[in-house]
């Protein structure tokens, strides 16, 4: 499989904790993959340490032919990666614009095009744009976060819980963006809580526990698998 | 200098030096052990001079007081007052990151530094207060000195023994959890706010006994005996350069930085006079400088702060923030 | 006593002063806001640039005014010089021993200018300016010039603020500074040019309230808890808000002597301070709190 993002036995974490233990994983291209497990089990951990924030002390990520451990932040998002955080994952006191504006602050030249592609994407907030990114609901900001992470135009979108605290029916309109993002060519990993709905809509599913792989392969496989359903998806 | 010249000016040094030590060791409390940010420390002193002043100076015309009392009563009141000046402040002001403290104690000091002034009343105006009594009366000039110095050492040792206690007990163990780990401090049911605030009003209340020593010392206090923002300072600075967190380093920093001081004072006054005034601002830049240089070489000061017990879990813990 | 002489001896000498606080809030509730610390040596700044401009008038001959710009530079590129210096290798310690050393730099900025420019008095121009009279309110030009100006400069930062790209990115930056180095915004630009724009308008604060009053080696340190009384007052972060909280601190000062004794002026801005710490910590304009 020709690999987009590939961690190898990746050992990270904070201080002196190894939160993630030889964690493996890999994302192909226009693939969405989503990791899942029980709270604590690394999943944020995963995702921060492909952005350099925080100490990778084993193994190594490649990303696009080039080797990645241990890069600055923007020097990653330079590369094609971009990350929307769980929480503060927007500029409240500033426009839905200008959240945008400052996505794609490490693109020089015009920034037309990447407006229009992400107001295509996200109609509700084209018709917002002058609004505090502050005054909207949950559900719209995390589509301002999304629509910020996608102004660079990226390969591979990094999305840690986007569907927390949303509503059904909003966490199925950011699964259906998530699908038309990936139609427009980006590669999408994302971290879920809600494990069924992410299995089954991804094309690929790692599941963590206690910081080290236990379980992989296509979302109805893992949704299929006994032992699995019983550890982390409630039965 | 004369063998008796050489004697009497170590010991006005020593006496100095264990004064300015109870200052930094009630600064160690606020700011060593509760990461509270003191910057008006002059003031909480200035509280204490003029307050063990009034109350332990003969009646006088034209102001509160004297009351005349043994001089045990005005030290005491000198700590209740200079507590008394630090808990509204610290009520207010602790909620938030000591940024606002430190804000809020200039200003404090510089209210403090405008009673004073304007006052007389109270504080007798630019004349000051003075015949403020000795503790053993009138003895000789070396003996007063001898025996002041004994008391000022016994009141620094006993504070000490005091401070030191307190910081391994419960208390002190509870103090660096919260200094070290604010959120999980408070996870674990501490009252934050209540744990700094007597730190602070502890603190504070050293310093205030700090101000009634040196009043006593000198017999007199004036609005003029202490320039607020250098006193402040060099109390900083010799906190910093001992080793916050570690009361011996209060200690040791107070003797190290007060003898630097005082010598160059000594070099700087032989100085014409045109230069001796300029002299004396480029100690102050030095001061501020020596400071930036400990702490960016050696933030942990001469005596670091010993790794106690407790401390252990809590730093690695803190590191995740 | 009649409106105008309200008007002409309280409420506009409290304007006056209240733009000369604004200037320095402004950039006090920058840098509390991008930085994330109380920049204690921020009064001691605006006595550098007050200074600076006296030693142009001096040396090069030129009017007072002709010699703010230089000023501006001047104070800017040390702001910017002290943080390369001393601030910036304590970017990663907690944030209060950045306050504790800018503690020290007070001093060490206020002793440059005691040995260099002496501590006694001194002032732009002497003698006095009578004030015009327009339609029974009396007013000195060099007054108009204050609120004018700090009204200019003001306007100019929010027009960078809200229209340019690194204005945005300081904003941002003070939004969401995780977010923005995750946008790619470079830190370390943002921090030169918040040090640009608050010793810049340092020096402006300085340079007016010597025009209007005299220069001495303290009037900087006198002038910090008044800013950062302003600078709550409106809320940490809010350039408007600053100037909102400079001008209701300045006209505080000056009505308060019809209450209590004119000695007491200076402790109106910490009553505002510390009663807005009390009841509305996030300040008129709802700012941060740290």
């Amino acid at each position: 499989m020709n690999a987009l993002l590939s961690m190898e036995n990746l050992t990270a974490g904070y201080g002196e904790a190894d939160i993630l233990q030889n964690v493996s994983m890999t994302v192909a291209q226009d693939e969405i993959v989503a990791i899942v497990g029980p709270n604590g089990a690394g999943k944020s951990t995963a995702m921060k340490s492909v952005f350099g924030l925080l100490s990778v002390r084993g193994g190594k990520m490649l990303f696009d032919g080039d080797e990645i451990t241990g890069w600055a932040p923007n020097r990653i998002v330079q590369r094609g990666i971009c990350y929307v955080p769980q929480v503060d994952n927007i500029f409240r006191e500033m426009s839905i614009h200008e959240n945008l504006e400052m996505g794609g602050f490490l693109k020089t030249g015009d920034l037309t095009a990447a407006y229009d592609r992400v107001y295509e994407l996200f109609p509700d907030l084209k018709e917002r744009r002058k609004t505090l990114a502050g005054s909207l609901s949950g559900g719209q900001r995390q589509m301002v976060a999304m629509g910020r992470a996608l102004m660079l135009d990226p390969k591979l979108l990094l999305l840690d819980e986007p569907t927390a605290g949303l509503s059904p029916k909003y966490m199925e309109q950011i699964f259906q963006i998530c699908r038309d993002v990936q139609d427009a060519g980006v590669a999408i990993l994302l971290v879920e809580q809600h494990a069924k709905q992410a299995l089954a809509f991804s094309d690929r599913g790692y599941v963590l526990a206690a910081g080290k792989n236990r379980h992989e392969g296509t979302g109805a496989d893992l949704l299929a698998d006994r032992e699995v359903a019983e550890m982390f998806l409630g039965g | 200098m004369e063998l008796l010249g050489l004697v009497n000016y170590a010991l006005f040094m020593a006496i100095f030096i264990c004064i300015y030590a109870l200052l930094a060791l009630g600064l160690n409390i606020q700011w060593g052990f509760a990461g509270l940010f003191n910057a008006g420390i002059a003031g909480f002193f200035a509280v204490g001079a003029y307050t063990s002043a009034i109350i332990s100076t003969p009646a006088a015309e034209g102001r509160i007081g004297g009351f005349d009392l043994h001089f045990v009563f005005g030290w005491i009141a000198a700590m209740l007052a200079a507590a008394l000046v630090a808990w509204p402040i610290g009520k207010i002001c602790l909620r938030f990151r000591s940024d606002y403290l430190a804000i809020a104690t200039i200003g404090i000091a510089e209210i403090i530094r405008l009673v004073i002034k304007s006052e007389p009343a109270l504080t007798n105006g630019a004349r000051g207060i003075s015949s403020i009594p000795r503790p053993v009366g009138d003895i000789g000039y070396m003996e007063s000195q001898i025996a002041y110095l004994i008391i000022v050492l016994a009141v620094l040792i006993a504070a000490y023994v005091l401070v030191e206690r307190q910081f391994n007990a419960p208390w002190g163990r509870m103090m660096r959890a919260i200094r070290d780990n604010e959120d999980a401090a408070k996870a674990m049911g501490k009252n934050v706010e209540f744990r700094r605030l007597e730190a602070f009003i502890f603190g504070a209340a050293l310093m205030g006994l700090g101000g009634a020593l040196f009043a006593h010392f000198n017999r007199s206090i004036t609005p003029e005996a202490i320039d607020p923002m250098v006193a402040t300072f060099l109390i900083w600075i010799m906190l910093i350069l001992g080793g916050s967190g570690n009361n011996r380093g209060a200690i040791l920093g107070a003797a190290v930085v007060w003898i630097i001081w005082s010598v160059s004072e000594i070099a700087t006054d032989r100085l014409p006079h045109e230069y001796a005034i300029q002299a004396k601002y480029i100690r102050l830049f030095l001061i501020g400088l020596m400071l930036q240089l400990v702490l960016r070489f050696r933030p942990e000061g001469l005596l670091p702060e010993p790794l106690r017990g407790d401390q252990r879990a809590t730093k690695s813990g803190a590191d995740q923030h | 006593m009649d409106l105008f002489e309200l008007l002409n001896f309280y409420v506009v000498p409290g304007i006056v002063l209240g733009s000369i606080y604004a200037l320095g809030a402004v950039g006090i509730t920058l840098i509390f806001a991008i930085l994330r610390y109380a920049h204690l040596a921020h009064g001691d700044m605006a006595t550098l640039g007050a200074f600076l401009a006296l030693a142009a008038v001096t040396s090069l001959g030129v009017s007072p005014y002709a010699a703010l710009p230089i000023a501006i530079v001047g104070t800017a590129v040390v702001a910017v010089g002290i943080d390369k210096v001393f601030y910036e290798h304590l970017r990663e310690r907690p944030k209060i021993v950045t306050v504790m050393a800018s503690l020290g730099i007070a001093l060490m900025i206020r002793a440059v200018v005691q040995v260099v420019w002496g501590v006694d008095t001194q002032t732009y121009s002497r003698g006095i300016v009578r004030p015009e009279d327009y339609f029974g309110i009396r007013i000195r030009d060099r007054e108009i010039f204050t609120i004018l100006a700090m009204v200019a400069l003001v306007g100019a930062l929010q027009l960078f603020l809200t229209r340019s790209k690194w204005g945005k990115a300081m904003r941002a930056m003070s939004d969401n500074p995780n977010l923005a180095l995750l946008s790619g915004i470079d830190n370390k630009k943002v921090v030169i040019l918040t040090w640009v724009i608050a010793g810049g308008l340092c020096a402006a604060s300085g340079f007016f309230l010597g025009v209007n009053t005299e220069l001495k080696s303290m009037m900087g340190w006198h002038m910090l808890l008044p800013m950062f009384a302003a600078a709550i007052l409106g809320g940490v972060g809010r350039v408007e808000g600053a100037v909102l909280g400079g001008l209701i601190v300045g006209i505080a000062e000056e009505l308060s002597v019809l209450v209590i004794p004119s000695e007491y002026k200076a402790a109106m801005a910490f009553a505002i301070l510390l009663f807005m710490l009390l009841v509305r910590p996030t300040g008129l304009l709802k700012g941060k709190v740290l």
